[in-house]
């Protein structure tokens, strides 16, 4: 490395520069692309092992149990500077999403020792962590002989490190001081609208605010644009219904799925007047304005809709409008973000997430080994990596989505993405209560919408139903 | 000679026509949409114009799937691969196996015979996921898991019962008076079971092994929790076309092709077989 190429290193290492600046500056200097990114690689490297014992595990093999997904693919091709940093080898599994989770927990189930590190979703951690087949982070977070100096725990977004952390009482709070943080989250989404622009143009529609401004801007689009519908959410007969537009618009009105009494028993809590006004609305704009057989879609189909110009916007996750925004899509260039707060009497938005996390098998036989490789993997550097080359979005920590390079990038391709992300950043967790029926009640509080959208049932009926229902469930659970 | 009238002939032929259009307009389909893209695929209404490409070919055999803004890693040719091992080797070891099983249940009266056929038929009954957990634990112990060996020893779950049970119905309907008289001339009662009885069921053996062989093809739990991701069969390996940025229709509809090539291959090789063996059974009285 040359002098001048050291000192450009040195300021991106110093925070003086970010990486895209750097990589340019390195290009000015007659260094390619290739050649620029190894450098950084090199530079980092020796930046991290200098204040932390990272060949402290050097030649142990560590396996990982990956779901076949953008982030999956942004950490194997940074897997060199890993094993690089820290002299370990690291094999995987990566298995298509729609089996991902039989497979883990097939694996999980059987005890099996093969796999030290898995990913998972904070949901699946309410099974997994009581079970005993997952353990807790916070004795390696939390000592520093096993935790680098740089990797910044609070870095962070607060409400995701609270959304992954339980304490394993049913309707205990997440987060809590006595809660255990059963996985780390690593990339994620929250909820907002995806729109296409052209469409909202030609209808001379605002980007609504808030869900009156939502139905009527949706039945306007929907009447006025040929050959597309006016939203599209997901309808189909499971809990990933519940979790995306609609929990974040009804949490937003101040609403929960459970109440914890005092002695911490839990009853429903989705019949009070305020949900059923808001479950009213939202079927009618399904009524009016979704998708034709709405009960049927899952994300694929919404996203697919807002890809292929068959939907105007979309209620859901922000990198499902990422991606369709994306080349192959017949609308890709087109479509624009904003944040969302259902509640026109709400200060921000409170999307409910999905958080993909990683986290460490109670059956590993490299627990220590384990941890060296998830600090690598969450931490500041690999997450900037991903989120500048690759797809990884949305990174997990701040610092992350402080880089200039990577908010610029996501400016010029993505118009508003930032903005909805940093407006609704601070108030984006889990917005269900953490318990083991949640699987259940959230697909039978799917079904239910469904049956007033088809009219089987009125809304206030058809809540007071499912709220007994669930009375029922909890109590024989021995949790209600 | 035909005396059917030209009406007739002409009504026969319109009715052919929208059987075989009818049956194979599906397969026409998705044979079109393996060479469109996924643009293409999702115009509405769906056109029979097209500017054709082969590029969900080369993803699917280069391994790289680009669609929505991302690239992924697929490993579709391996998983095609495993297929083959695992679905040729089990129907052949079934066959091995199970062939002279069937003969002496057929043949041969022997105390318990009914009570072990129906148990090999019994494995049919259980769901796989019952037992796939504890295998997946012994597996683990003896050094099966991940193995190609381990996989083809529990896919004779499914295909050895269903060999063993056609195939004994097929040597149940040849007259053993021939093998009689074989084995009056001085044979043993291998050489009678090889030159004779064998030769006789051969239709049925290869209508029970093509259908064997579509049971372990179509097979997707067994890997699936058995195995790791390197011993993937088609089947799982598909749904790597449903991904976090979308679904890659055109990708889904090559692999179908790819798929389903050796088993329709298998199928018209043995097409004359296949019918002669079914038919055979069909006039068990």
């Amino acid at each position: 490395m040359s002098r001048r190429e050291q000192d450009l290193v040195d300021a991106w290492l110093r925070g003086r520069l970010d990486r895209r600046g750097l990589i340019k500056g390195l290009g000015a200097l007659g260094v390619s692309a290739a050649g620029a990114n190894a450098l950084v690689g090199m530079a980092t490297t020796r930046a991290m092992a200098a204040d932390f014992d990272w060949r402290a595990h050097a030649g142990t093999s560590l396996r990982l149990l990956l779901n076949q997904h953008p982030y999956t693919d942004a950490m194997i091709a940074n897997l060199g500077a890993f094993r690089e940093l820290t002299g370990m080898d690291v094999t995987f599994d990566v298995f298509p999403e729609d089996v991902y989770f039989d497979r883990v927990t097939a694996a999980l189930a059987s005890g099996s020792r093969e796999y030290d590190v898995f990913m998972t979703g904070a949901y699946m951690t309410w099974t997994y962590g009581p079970a005993g087949w997952i353990t807790d982070l916070n004795e390696w977070i939390n000592d520093p002989a096993k935790t680098a100096p740089a990797y910044a725990w609070d870095d962070v977004l607060p409400g995701l490190r609270a959304s992954t952390a339980w304490n394993g009482v049913p309707g205990g709070e997440l987060g809590s001081p006595d809660a255990k943080q059963w996985c780390i989250p690593w990339g994620y989404e929250l909820n907002n609208v995806s729109y296409n622009r052209g469409m909202f143009d030609r209808a001379g529609v605002a980007v609504p605010t808030n869900m009156d401004e939502m139905v009527e801007a949706a039945a306007k689009l929907n009447r006025d644009i040929d050959g597309a519908y006016g939203v599209g959410v997901r309808g189909s007969r499971s809990w990933a219904t519940i979790h995306p537009g609609f929990l974040s618009a009804y949490a937003n009105f101040g609403q929960r799925d459970l109440n914890v009494s005092a002695d911490g028993k839990l009853s429903a809590a989705m019949n009070t007047p305020e949900s059923k006004a808001f479950h009213a609305q939202w079927v009618r704009m399904i009524q009016e304005s979704g998708p034709r057989d709405w009960s049927n879609y899952t994300w694929y189909q919404v996203g697919q809709d807002l890809g292929a110009g068959a939907s105007a916007m979309i209620f859901d996750a922000d990198i499902l409008g990422y991606f369709m925004n994306g080349e192959g899509n017949a609308m890709a260039g087109q479509l624009g973000y904003a944040p969302f707060a259902a509640n026109p009497a709400a200060s921000a938005p409170t999307p409910n997430v999905w958080i993909w996390s990683l986290a460490m098998s109670n059956f590993s036989q490299r627990k220590d080994a384990a941890w060296w490789f998830l600090q690598w993997a969450s931490g500041a550097e690999h997450g900037l990596f991903g989120a500048t080359e690759m797809d990884f979005v949305n990174p997990v920590r701040q610092s992350v989505w402080a880089d200039e390079g990577f908010r610029s990038r996501l400016e010029n391709s993505y118009p508003g993405y930032v903005n909805q992300h940093d407006v609704s950043a601070p108030g984006a967790q889990i917005y269900f209560t953490a318990q083991p029926l949640f699987f259940d009640l959230t697909t039978e509080w799917a079904a239910t919408l469904q049956r007033m959208v088809a009219n089987e049932v009125p809304v206030d009926e058809g809540l007071d139903q499912l709220a007994a229902s669930v009375d029922r469930q909890l109590r024989d659970a021995d949790l209600g | 000679m035909d005396h059917a009238s030209p009406l007739e002939r002409i009504l026969r032929g319109v009715a052919l026509t929208v059987v075989v259009v009818f049956f194979m307009f599906p397969l026409v389909w998705i044979l079109l949409m393996s060479f469109q893209t996924n643009e293409t695929i999702l115009r509405s209404p769906p056109s029979l114009v097209f500017q054709p490409t082969l590029d969900n070919y080369r993803a699917l055999l280069g391994g790289r799937l680009v669609g929505a803004g991302s690239t992924l890693q697929v490993s579709y040719v391996q998983n095609l691969m495993n297929s083959v091992i695992l679905s040729v080797s089990s129907v052949s070891l079934a066959l091995l196996l199970g062939v002279p099983a069937a003969y002496a249940f057929a043949r041969f009266r022997f105390r318990g015979s009914e009570d072990i056929a129906f148990t090999l038929l019994s494995f049919r009954f259980a769901p796989p996921l019952l037992v796939l957990l504890p295998l997946a634990l012994y597996f683990q112990q003896i050094g099966l898991a991940n193995t190609y060996i381990g996989l083809i020893w529990v896919y004779q779950l499914i295909v050895l019962p269903l060999i063993l049970w056609i195939v004994r119905g097929y040597f149940e309907d040849i007259s053993p008076d021939v093998e009689y008289a074989y084995r009056l001339a001085g044979h043993s009662w291998f050489a009678a079971f090889r030159k004779i009885a064998l030769p006789l069921a051969g239709p049925g053996i290869a209508a029970a092994g093509l259908l064997a062989f579509i049971f372990a093809w179509n097979n997707f739990v067994f890997a699936l929790v058995l195995a790791s991701a390197d011993k993937q069969p088609v089947t799982v390996g598909a749904l790597a076309f449903i991904t976090a940025s979308g679904i890659q229709f055109g990708q889904i509809a090559a692999a179908i092709v790819l798929s389903n090539a050796p088993t329709l291959l298998l199928a018209l090789y043995a097409q004359r077989h296949l019918v002669e063996g079914l038919s055979l059974g069909a006039v068990k009285g």
